[in-house]
């Protein structure tokens, strides 16, 4: 698919941009709240661009692709003076399971953007080292890389996250 | 009976007490949920939740994800330069045909009038609006007046004639015949189909161009002055209208008042 779009397929770009920008914005959501679809667009842009000359095979790609789009919405959250905790402020607060009997039938309409909106709740470094492992699929070294971390640090971060998660969900009241 | 603070005697069935606490997670349940796997069945039952959620985040995506793609696909066919909706050349070809057609002196003005300049362009050539040497280009290859020779295209009779584009029978014949047999050899069938349409009329039929195209003389034998270099205005970089695309408008198509033949203040 890679290689397709390499050699100008549109239809292999277009898998990829299917198969792939769901999760980038998932994680922009987290990470850039409010402008992840611009961040988004922008990080396409950009990887269409550098597309001829990338080297390497899908998950170094899509490493890549996380990268830029790391490095814009950095930018563009620097340039508004935004920080990643206003994520939940834009979730209705109803939203998130409250009480053990909302909770299963929250489960079964769980929707993606509740569980954003629960990563949001953690520490941004933790929050992002989950959703690099899980939404974008990346191994600890590539997250070490993109976090600027050490692949110990990563996995505590991931560790300590989803610890934190648990405790979340515990006192909401989500327990089966 | 679960914080870290608590002493080893207290809770002794705990091989480590002092790590163990009620959100604790063991390194295969931790690379279980980081990987979408399911739990190992010792993973604490506060963990499932926790689960359910990191897979709502793999779920399957939803309309609003998926609403961009119109742009990524825009910035991509214009990087690739893909004609939208059916691409047929790609990115590496692309240069190459345009460097071959850009090559030959004869060939690119043929082709840069005949393939490449839309009616809009067409008609500015015979209103002799263009840049000097692109005038000059125009003239030898189309029968547009020559440069600085050209009057306002409202000077010639309008409405009485009938528009067809590129007059065959003329000196734009020779630049015709030059770019139908260059793109015979390196272009496509829609620049021989649409661009040479009029040759190919003018010659009586598709078989009978090459005897048409060898008996058209040489226009160097034309009074008129011929550019003695590449112009100036020679296009570097990919033109508007790509020549490997139907152009948007053929060159035969109704343009409002344009001369049948070359213009009456021709040389």
């Amino acid at each position: 698919m890679l290689a397709g779009a390499q050699e100008g397929s549109e239809a292999a770009f277009s898998q990829l941009w299917r198969d792939n920008n769901p999760a980038l914005l998932r994680y922009l959501r987290v990470i850039a709240p409010g402008v992840a679809e611009d961040v988004a667009a922008e990080t396409w842009v950009q990887v269409v661009r550098g597309l001829p000359a990338f080297r390497g095979d899908e998950p170094a790609w899509r490493a890549w692709l996380f990268t830029t789009a790391r490095r814009r919405a950095i930018d563009d959250v620097r340039h508004r003076s935004r920080r990643p905790e206003a994520a939940l402020r834009e979730i209705p607060a109803e939203q998130l399971p409250r009480t053990a009997d909302t909770a299963d039938l929250a489960m079964e309409h769980f929707g993606t953007r509740s569980a954003i909106a629960l990563l949001a709740r953690l520490p941004p470094l933790q929050a992002e080292v989950i959703l690099l492992r899980v939404v974008a699929g990346l191994d600890t070294d590539a997250v070490a890389r993109m976090v600027g971390r050490s692949p110990g640090a990563v996995r505590v971060a991931a560790h300590r996250g989803l610890r934190r998660l648990a405790q979340i969900l515990e006192q909401a009241g989500v327990t089966l | 009976m679960t914080g870290r603070d608590v002493s080893d005697g207290d809770m002794p069935n705990f091989p480590w007490p002092d790590r163990r606490d009620a959100s604790w997670i063991e390194d295969a349940a931790l690379a279980a949920l980081l990987a979408g796997m399911e739990l190992p069945p010792d993973a604490g039952a506060g963990l499932q939740p926790v689960a359910d959620v990191l897979a709502t985040l793999g779920a399957q995506p939803g309309g609003d994800e998926l609403a961009g793609e119109a742009v990524a696909m825009a910035e991509f066919r214009h990087r690739f330069g893909v004609p939208a909706p059916k691409p047929h050349l790609s990115r590496r070809r692309r240069p190459t045909l345009l460097t071959s057609l850009l090559s030959a002196k004869a060939a690119a003005a043929a082709a840069i009038a005949a393939v490449s300049l839309s009616a809009a362009a067409t008609t500015a050539a015979f209103a002799g609006a263009l840049p000097d040497p692109l005038q000059q280009f125009a003239h030898h290859a189309i029968g547009a007046p020559a440069a600085h020779q050209g009057q306002p295209a409202a000077a010639h009779p309008a409405g009485s004639a009938t528009p067809v584009g590129p007059n065959a029978s003329s000196n734009a014949a020779f630049g015709l015949c030059t770019a139908f047999k260059h793109a015979t050899a390196h272009g496509t069938a829609a620049q021989k189909a649409v661009a040479f349409r009029n040759l190919v009329k003018a010659a009586g039929g598709a078989d009978k161009v090459a005897a048409f195209c060898a008996a058209v003389p040489h226009p160097g034998a034309s009074p008129s002055p011929h550019p003695t270099g590449p112009p100036s205005t020679h296009p570097n970089g990919p033109p508007s209208t790509h020549p490997n695309g139907p152009p948007s408008a053929h060159l035969n198509g109704p343009p409002s008042g344009h001369p049948t033949g070359p213009p009456s203040t021709h040389p």
